[in-house]
């Protein structure tokens, strides 16, 4: 099958590849970059499990073909926390028991830092919309957001 | 008095940190070099003899490296309750969506291809899809072989009844007639699927000498080991199950689906075979919950005492029977339900229907059986004038009481629970127009079995331990138990490490299931760190020079008990320790609970062990003009013997009751004609960011002697008691009473039609 090269610029590291054109975003993550950090689950952007943000804004990596993703900047969950320090979001994921089996986690957090990026006090409808589209099974919500409420809290302080 | 000071702390999990950064491994994130991936070919009738199949196609197709049917597996069935099922079909299908062949090729894409060249030629048969229609004489048998099967001991079994329990106390004719009001209900329930986010998966590798290895995102590594050992006709040993991070299992991951064909493909193919189960196979073919019809009859006093009971529930246990025979048990226990009721008779039959085998989804049989139980209990309290929660106090179970099934009760928080739960919606308070509230009560097991451990004291005074089952998600692996073990060993959380060991280590476990695993796993690590300490004390004599007896551990090292200048630390014990000696071994296998035999027949699981108690109320809001629920609040009050981490507890709960409101107002696996109609999360409705309100959990704590510091289960129960408590809530708001689940909008309006029509 055809390739076609594409450059990606994944967590601020470029890397040029070359990929057959039907393959997503999450697949080349994943399967070709080792960085299985994305998850996979649905396939078909009902979960949001593989949530990451392509020029900022969050997507379904799974809905989203790699070829389409050239010349852009892509952050996944492993590009979050900087020198050793983790994103706000991620602390506050782990002190207020918004993890449990931690599937869904990833893609959660990505949703909730790209939402935090541009609207860093979200209303309740703001932080519903952002984030009803990533599923999870396992916390009910309630600690997730208890922990994101806790994220923004602390950054309007540091503010 | 309270001199804990790492249990019954809210500390963050072990695995939090690698599960926020995405570095923990699930099954998903594994894979092998020269891996093929496999593809199920499954029937796509619900009921068909297999009249030819042939391959030849699909084999020629490049990239093809194994196909194996059923007719490779002569003879050979599934270990279980009931040996009823090949693990492919080999001369007839009984689901759709029942697997008849597998292929490993080297790209996915080419073993889906080969998967669609197989011919398969089916000769379609009637079906039988109602379960009540199944029981009557001279329904279509989906086996008709039913009575040569192997069979555990004492099950009650004819015909597509693959079980039928019964609980029998007291003499239930009389009870009726010293009833002054009888009343009847009939309730039903449909299937709902666990949506666990990581897909079901398996990679399977066997060396040229035999030496089979799954890795397995299983809860239930050492039941996965004796299925895959069967169907591969190779000893149990040879079998390793390398048990991998799990993404939610809720029960859907504790029975083999993929991992014995992984298994046969490697070994075919002489490659690593690696399988996923695709959403749209998962919701039609996976092991999701039963669905249900339930009948229930009680008998009351004009004061509101519960004189007799009795109950019918019938388990559409699918083609298959599975977990079915184990779960009408379970039905039996339930609908006794936690109350004192002199005359009681509960039958439950699991019933063969042509879908796929209902598995056990958490807490299986108990919100189906509760939702009818505790519907019936407020029906009977509206007809009688009396208050919904006054009724149910006046009959509940108290300490030292015995349950139905004779088993004697200790550590019931119950009337705690119903108190707290309804206090915190304001239960007196009348709701707002088209607000109602509503609440129901229940009780659950702890389950048992063995559970093993090893504790070793490592250099620098840390401490590794080793068991046998997986962490799934609710923390009870990596936050309880290294809870536990810090305050056994009197060091820092910090000091823990935890390794989950495959089952080529020998440490077997009952699994990470049945809301047993922080009771027993953490009992395990008890009595390991106990044989541990021992050891440790032994040595620490010999260096100071106290005896044993008079030392103790106290914040990383052994010092003598009122003379702690005598002091030697565990990191510099565990340099003395040149030999390995310093591990200690636990095994728990707590006592099964006593009941009494003669009042349970064909009962796999006949008593709840170290039972729970809890209560959930809530406050529902619904649109009279489309009938959507809102759940305004809710309340869930769980009594859990002891808080060992506030956090995890709340989490458990929380996410119990959100999965109670899908079930009962939008998650329904829909079945036509035997076809699943919805097998995708976008028409599978799952509650979302904005359908679940903010949950108020309530710890009370009612200990019991057994478990770690005296903890009951909590995994499963927070699950049982939503749908019962919307259904109560939503008659309150709307004067809508829905004895089908799930609720929804249409069903509200369609039944306040009816009522205004009556009136």
């Amino acid at each position: 099958m055809s390739q076609l090269p594409i450059q990606l610029n994944v967590n601020g590291q470029e890397y040029f590849m070359e990929v057959e054109p039907h393959r997503t975003l999450l697949e080349v993550l994943r399967e070709d970059l080792a960085l299985t950090g994305t998850k996979s689950n649905c396939q078909e952007g009902e979960c949001g499990a593989c949530t990451v943000m392509v020029d900022d804004r969050a997507v379904n990596s799974c809905l989203f073909l790699a070829v389409r993703a050239h010349g852009k900047r892509i952050m996944t969950i492993e590009g979050l926390a900087g020198q050793g320090k983790l994103h706000p979001v991620q602390e506050a994921f782990i002190r207020y028991g918004g993890v449990q089996c931690g599937y869904c986690t990833p893609g959660f957090i990505v949703s909730a830092a790209a939402l935090l990026a541009t609207h860093p006090r979200p209303t309740g409808e703001e932080l519903t919309r952002a984030l009803a589209g990533n599923i999870c099974r396992c916390t009910g919500y309630v600690n997730i957001r208890r922990a994101l409420r806790a994220a923004i809290e602390a950054g309007r302080n540091a503010t | 008095m309270n001199e804990q000071r790492i249990v019954g702390q809210a500390m963050p999990r072990l695995d939090a940190r690698a599960k926020v950064t995405g570095e923990y491994v699930y099954g998903m994130d594994f894979s092998m070099p020269g891996m093929l991936h496999g593809k199920v070919l499954r029937s796509p009738h619900p009921h068909a003899r297999l009249v030819d199949m042939d391959t030849r196609r699909a084999e020629a197709l490049p990239g093809v490296r194994a196909i194996i049917t059923g007719r490779d597996l002569p003879g050979v069935m599934m270990p279980g309750t009931v040996w009823d099922q090949p693990p492919l079909a080999r001369d007839r299908v009984r689901y759709a969506g029942e697997p008849v062949a597998i292929v490993a090729a080297t790209r996915p894409e080419i073993a889906e291809e080969a998967a669609r060249l197989i011919a398969v030629k089916y000769e379609p048969l009637p079906i039988i899809t109602d379960a009540e229609a199944a029981m009557q004489p001279g329904a279509l048998l989906i086996h008709e072989d039913w009575a040569s099967y192997k069979a555990e001991d004492g099950l009650v079994r004819k015909g597509n009844v693959c079980c039928h329990s019964t609980l029998h106390k007291g003499d239930v004719p009389q009870g009726f007639a010293e009833a002054d009001t009888i009343f009847e209900d009939s309730f039903s329930t449909e299937s709902v699927h666990q949506a666990h986010v990581e897909p079901r998966v398996a990679i399977g590798v066997v060396d040229s000498a035999g030496q089979v290895t799954v890795y397995s995102n299983t809860q239930l590594p050492y039941w996965i080991r004796t299925n895959v050992a069967h169907v591969m006709g190779v000893p149990e040993s040879d079998v390793r199950i390398v048990p991998t991070g799990i993404g939610g299992g809720f029960g859907s991951k504790l029975y083999p689906q993929i991992e014995p064909f992984v298994a046969l493909l490697a070994r075919k193919a002489g490659r690593p075979v690696r399988i996923v189960t695709p959403i749209e196979e998962e919701l039609a073919a996976g092991l999701p919950r039963h669905p249900c019809r339930l009948y229930i009859k009680t008998g009351v006093k004009k004061d509101g005492t519960i004189v007799a009971r009795q109950a019918c529930m019938i388990l559409d246990t699918g083609a298959y029977a599975g977990s079915g025979p184990e779960l009408a048990s379970v039905g039996c226990l339930v609908l006794a339900g936690p109350y004192r009721i002199p005359h009681v008779q509960i039958d439950v039959y699991a019933v063969h229907t042509n879908k796929t085998n209902f598995g056990a989804y958490r807490g299986p049989s108990g919100p189906q059986a509760n939702f009818a139980l505790e519907s019936h209990m407020d029906i009977i309290a509206e007809k009688l004038g009396l208050d919904a929660l006054g009724f149910r106090l006046g009959n509940i179970v108290e300490e030292g009481d015995e349950a139905a099934n004779g088993q004697i009760l200790r550590g019931v928080g119950l009337r705690e629970c119903l108190e707290k739960a309804a206090a915190a919606i304001e239960w007196g308070k009348p709701a707002g127009p088209n607000h109602g509230k509503g609440l129901a009560c229940g009780w659950w097991t702890t389950t048992g079995g063995l559970s093993m451990c090893r504790a070793r004291l490592d250099v620098g005074g840390k401490i590794i331990i080793t068991l046998g089952t997986q962490e799934i998600g609710t923390g009870a692996i990596m936050g309880g138990v290294p809870q536990v073990v810090a305050e056994m060993m009197s060091v820092g959380l910090d000091d823990v490490r935890l390794v989950v060991a495959d089952t080529a280590s020998g440490l077997w476990d009952f699994g990470s299931q049945g809301s047993r695993t922080l009771f027993n796993v953490g009992r395990a690590a008890q009595f390991a760190c106990a044989d541990l300490i021992r050891q440790i004390k032994d040595l620490a004599e010999k260096i100071l020079e106290v005896p044993a007896d008079d030392l103790e551990l106290r914040d990383g090292a052994v010092v003598g008990k009122g003379s702690p200048s005598e002091r030697i630390s565990l990191a510099d014990l565990a340099k003395l320790d040149t030999k390995g000696d310093l591990h200690g071994r636990g095994q728990s296998y707590p006592d099964p609970a006593a009941y009494d035999p003669s009042r349970m027949t064909s009962c796999l699981y006949p008593a709840f062990h170290y039972p729970s108690f809890h209560c959930h109320a809530a406050e529902v809001e619904v649109d009279p003009g489309t009938g959507e629920v809102t759940v305004v609040r809710y309340a869930a009050a769980h009594d859990i013997g002891h808080a060992v981490n506030p956090t995890l507890i709340e989490g458990q709960i929380h996410g119990g009751v959100a999965q109670g409101i899908g079930m009962a107002l939008m998650e329904e696996i829909v079945y036509r004609d035997g076809h699943v109609l919805n097998n995708n999360w976008t028409d599978y409705k799952l509650p979302t960011f904005a359908d679940v309100p903010d949950v108020q959990a309530i710890i009370v704590q009612h200990p019991v002697e057994g478990g770690p510091f005296g903890v009951k289960g909590l995994g499963e129960s927070p699950v049982i008691e939503p749908p019962a408590t919307l259904a109560n809530a939503v008659y309150h708001a709307a004067g809508a009473r829905l004895t089908s689940l799930p609720i929804t909008g249409e069903k509200i309006l369609r039944a306040s039609k009816e009522r205004e029509k009556h009136t």
